[in-house]
């Protein structure tokens, strides 16, 4: 019994690493992502043709196609019309990462964000305005507190699929968690063992993650106002 | 003060103003009255800019604000504005509901809104539920709140669209009695109602619409004692 778990121990830092990286990855996407989803949300309630256009066709396109296409295509496609591995040498894979990551992450937050907007009565927005506040602060001071509350169960849930979707940067060569495990495994085939540990360590960050959200849904006392 | 002139207003083809034309002097207390659908509420909502008009002016103290180059934001500030619902923002306290528009919109200190907000709260007989959040009130108090809140900004002209219909009939007293404390003190007041009570005694000028039209106009008196059109007539009879 004592080797079954050797080989874990043994190959633990590597694993770690790997779990940064994921972590790594994972938090940065998920920051660009809502920016994004922030932004693209607002173009799609805009009464504006152009942006409300914009939002649309943004989401349709990276909501729409499987995410390991959308690297594939940013990694290995785009580079054949823009030399943005040259640009951003040495830097063009994690980068490539993230970009692709973020835009499909960020297609599902757009669709959050504009449901949440869309839950907070009409009203609401009409009292703002009638004690004169622009858009700006109807939407700064109104209408996103009171959304963001409703938003916060999707967008946790959307946040720990974008911890599991890292593991899709593997097929790229990023040396995240997935990526880790893969590498161990070509030369102890230690399968069972290492995918246990990667499994376990997977579960324990998004177990952080939701225990976080349970804090933050108290805080706002989510089921009340 | 208040100055509209031949106001149309269309929902899709449908015609919901068919020219409506209404002045108001500082001081005037006018009551709409009409039945559902008469476009009364439309109205009202026209004068602060919540609907935009199709055709015709309305000049707020002599500023059109049916202008394109109007800014509206401008003129709301002066035009307070009270809900059939109430529309408290739900997130703020009782005191953040009446400061957050003195402090964001006019650029006051924290403390002075705050100031304003305990002799607003004072005034509508709620200092007690300052810190309560507007879910804690009943309908009757949360009306109140808000007509404190549109005062805050200090307005030249208050609006009322149908503020005691979403209550329970022991709460439409209280609201009631600010409305009539605000009218006495001189508050210019456009009040679309069903409480013939309250128009009897408060209004200066009641104002019958039906089918996007003034029908009649004239005293509490004149209109609820011998109303001459038909409309007006049958209007009455119901409500009686």
């Amino acid at each position: 019994m004592g080797g079954f778990f050797s080989v874990i121990w043994q190959n633990l830092p590597q694993l770690l690493y790997g779990a940064k990286l994921t972590l790594f990855f994972s938090v940065v996407v998920i920051i660009v992502a809502t920016i994004l989803g922030l932004i693209f949300a607002l173009f799609k309630i805009s009464h504006n043709p152009v942006f409300k256009k914009t939002g649309e066709v943004y989401v349709h396109i990276f909501r729409g196609l499987p995410l390991l296409v959308e690297i594939f295509y940013i990694y290995f496609a785009l580079p054949m019309i823009l030399p943005l591995h040259k640009w951003f040498d040495p830097y063009f894979t994690p980068i490539a990462g993230i970009l692709a990551l973020s835009l499909n992450e960020g297609a599902y937050i757009t669709e959050i964000i504009r449901a949440g907007i869309l839950s907070i009565g009409k009203g609401q927005t009409e009292a703002a305005y009638s004690i004169g506040m622009t858009k700006y602060q109807t939407m700064r001071y109104i209408i996103l507190p009171q959304a963001f509350k409703r938003m916060i169960p999707p967008l946790v849930n959307q946040f720990i699929q974008t911890i599991k979707d890292t593991s899709l940067l593997s097929v790229i060569s990023i040396s995240e968690l997935t990526r880790q495990g893969q590498i161990i495994i070509s030369t102890t085939f230690a399968s069972l063992q290492i995918w246990t540990a990667v499994a376990v360590i997977y579960l324990a960050m998004i177990f952080t993650l939701t225990g976080i959200s349970g804090y933050l849904e108290r805080r706002f006392k989510i089921d009340k106002r | 003060m208040i100055n509209a002139k031949n106001v149309k207003k269309s929902f899709g083809k449908n015609l919901v103003l068919k020219g409506v034309s209404l002045s108001v002097k500082p001081k005037e207390v006018v009551v709409i009255m009409g039945a559902s659908g008469s476009g009364k509420s439309t109205f009202l909502r026209c004068l602060n800019g919540l609907e935009k008009v199709y055709s015709g002016e309305i000049y707020i103290n002599n500023v059109e604000i049916t202008h394109n180059k109007t800014n509206l934001n401008l003129v709301r500030r002066e035009v307070g504005m009270v809900f059939q619902h109430f529309n408290l923002f739900a997130h703020l306290s009782v005191l953040d509901n009446i400061t957050i528009g003195p402090v964001k919109v006019l650029g006051k200190s924290k403390e002075e809104a705050e100031n304003i907000a305990m002799n607003l709260l004072k005034k509508v007989g709620l200092e007690e539920k300052a810190n309560n959040y507007p879910d804690e009130l009943s309908g009757g108090q949360q009306q109140r709140v808000a007509i404190a809140r549109a005062l805050a900004m200090n307005p030249i002209v208050m609006l009322f669209d149908e503020p005691t219909s979403a209550l329970d009939p022991e709460m439409v007293g209280e609201v009631l009695s600010v409305m009539r404390n605000l009218a006495k003190e001189g508050m210019t007041m456009i009040v679309v109602t069903h409480e013939m009570g309250f128009a009897r005694e408060v209004g200066d000028r009641v104002v019958f619409m039906d089918d996007g039209q003034i029908v009649e106009e004239g005293s509490p008196q004149e209109i609820f004692t011998y109303p001459k059109q038909e409309r007006t007539k049958a209007f009455i009879s119901k409500i009686l």
